[in-house]
């Protein structure tokens, strides 16, 4: 497998603070990782160093291996869509045209959409199960629905890598099982997906693959179960990570560990 | 936002506005008859069969209310643009030409032509000198911006303030050194109004509001994306700061035209953009020309009834404007703010 994204010795600073350091990671066509780790570790200045959007201060990102920095702006957003919390966009646009300025990078400012964007958005909508409403103004929305509505911008552009950041943090059982789904069947047609996932189990029955980041660095990668029952990962969440197998499904128990005292 | 909905807005304000202009030509001091200036415009347009009205009255319609009607429909028009504009640039509902610093350079270019005696002397030297104000006041908060920080959406936002309020002092002290019998050129000015405008002033001033709002139609996707939010715009591709610094200096070509035309008309940027966003939807192919229209009927409007209603006190225009809007503004405010 080829990567169609990788990191080499990635970091990035923000301000004089060294967020991401020395991050090596690849993303093949049609896998599904899991960005993982505590509060801080880095994770979503990560994923926006991945999407092109914060420069590295040392290290590069390769697409399909060429620097990010050389794939141009739109290049880049015709490749790499990334789907981050609600940064506000205005209260009255709808779901539909939301999703339709994902086809920005396809056509740029001044081409008409065509028939090809109406089908994309159109099946980005019913992806991601905001079709019936497409047409109500994002301010009426639930906080879930504006998340799968993002969600829907985001398949819209049609990337060859989906990146998301926490997708399913408002979401109710449901529509996170809905949501994993729907990443699965993208990876299936030969998207590389990466995702932020802070549910662990979540994250370990849904990727194939866990990264897991603290304090900027790559502390363990692998197989999920591999990941969850390495040392690095009880270390990195201060917790005690115990797995079992329950109906022939690996379950997770976290307990927390008492803090070293002298 | 029914496509139906939208399509019913803008014709209703496409009809509603040559029948305001229509009144608003036919009244005044010397009130002419409705149809008859419909027949007069007919014939001198050569668009259909209709008769010049009785020497006197034809004068006036031509030389005097046309151009002024028109003048008050574009400026109207390209404040409402700017207004849709810069909230969607700004990403606020609230957003005005303001922010940009263009109202508070105009009026300090205007007093400096006055009390520089050019505004006496020398034919539209006080527009021009208005406009190059404007457009000072935008370069020196652009260089500012870029000096301080590359141009963020918050370092914009405060510095069109501080240069707003450098200008606005530079105003005053002119003013206080200006000959009395010249201040009132300026206060007129200043109040905002369309007296003694003629054809010459529309058609450099719809030229430049005509052009900067096509413009800003053509680059509607732009606004769009933008409005989206820096992090998601520049996801998508598009170069954000440049984008925004081109947006903001074709605003203010518009708003500095209209402003140099007619002086300070406050408010209409913001109610009109504002009033339609719900009707006409957010997106900028949509919701410009809608807010072009009603920006448009606006002014009409409000200059009808200065002139109406000044046959018995003087009324300025922005003042105007400033009654309907500020309540307008504050019902506004309050909505969003119990929403929360």
């Amino acid at each position: 497998m080829t990567a169609v994204l990788e990191a080499r010795g990635l970091s990035v600073r923000r301000g004089a603070r060294l967020v991401v350091a020395d991050v090596s990671l690849v993303l093949a066509p049609g896998e599904a990782v899991a960005l993982i780790g505590p509060n801080a570790a880095g994770k979503s200045t990560l994923v926006r160093a991945l999407a092109g959007l914060l420069p590295p201060s040392a290290g590069e990102v390769r697409l399909r291996g060429r620097s990010l920095k050389d794939c141009g702006r739109d290049g880049v957003a015709r490749a790499i869509a990334l789907v981050a919390p609600d940064e506000a966009p205005p209260a009255t646009i709808t779901v539909a045209e939301r999703a339709r300025l994902g086809r920005y990078p396809h056509r740029g400012p001044l081409r008409p959409f065509t028939a090809e964007d109406d089908t994309a958005v159109a099946r980005a909508l019913e992806r991601s199960g905001v079709a019936t409403l497409a047409d109500r103004p994002l301010a009426t929305l639930s906080a879930g629905e504006r998340q799968l509505a993002a969600l829907a911008r985001g398949l819209a552009q049609e990337p060859a890598i989906l990146l998301l950041d926490e997708p399913a943090a408002h979401l109710d059982i449901g529509h996170q099982l809905r949501l994993f789904r729907v990443l699965d069947e993208v990876r299936r047609e030969g998207v590389g997906v990466l995702a932020v996932v802070h549910d662990l189990p979540r994250a370990a029955a849904w990727a194939e693959r866990l990264v897991l980041l603290a304090g900027g660095r790559v502390a363990a990668e692998g197989l999920p179960a591999a990941v969850l029952a390495g040392s690095a990962a009880g270390e990195a969440f201060e917790v005690a990570i115990r797995a079992e197998q329950l109906a022939g499904r690996p379950v997770y128990l976290f307990d927390e560990k008492p803090s070293p005292r002298g | 936002m029914s496509a139906t909905r939208r399509r019913r807005v803008l014709l209703g304000l496409a009809l509603a506005l040559p029948v305001a202009m229509l009144a608003a030509a036919s009244a005044g001091s010397v009130p002419l008859p409705f149809f008859g200036v419909l027949a007069s415009l007919l014939h001198g347009t050569g668009l259909g069969a209709g008769a010049p009205l009785p020497p006197p009255s034809e004068t006036i319609l031509w030389v005097v209310r046309l151009p002024r009607v028109l003048l008050a429909a574009v400026v109207g028009g390209g404040l409402a643009v700017v207004g849709a504009t810069l909230q969607s640039v700004f990403r606020n509902p609230l957003a005005d030409s303001g922010l940009l610093g263009v109202g508070a350079g105009a009026a300090l270019g205007a007093v400096a032509a006055v009390r520089l005696g050019w505004a006496g002397s020398t034919f539209l030297a006080l527009p021009f000198a208005a406009f190059a104000g404007a457009m000072a006041a935008v370069l020196v908060l652009y260089a500012l911006s870029q000096a301080l920080g590359g141009g963020t959406l918050h370092g914009l936002l405060l510095t069109g303030i501080s240069v707003s309020a450098l200008a606005a002092a530079g105003t005053s002290m002119l003013l206080v050194a200006t000959e009395e019998f010249r201040v009132k050129t300026v206060l007129f000015w200043l109040a905002g109004g369309l007296d003694g405008r003629g054809w010459v002033h529309f058609r450099i001033a719809s030229i430049l509001i005509l052009g900067g709002g096509a413009t800003l139609l053509a680059a509607a996707r732009v606004l769009d994306v933008l409005s989206l939010g820096d992090e998601e715009a520049a996801a998508l591709g598009l170069p954000v700061h440049a984008a925004r610094l081109v947006l903001l200096a074709l605003a203010a070509l518009v708003a500095g035209a209209a402003t140099a035309a007619a002086g300070s008309i406050p408010f209409v940027g913001l109610v009109a953009p504002h009033a339609l966003r719900p009707v006409a939807g957010a997106l900028g192919r949509h919701l410009l020309p809608a807010a072009f229209l009603a920006g448009a009927l606006l002014v009409v409007l409000a200059d009808l009834a200065t002139r109406v209603i000044s046959q018995n006190v003087d009324l300025p225009l922005g003042s105007v404007t400033a009654f309907v809007g500020a309540p307008y503004f504050l019902l506004a405010l309050r909505q969003s703010e119990t929403r929360r």
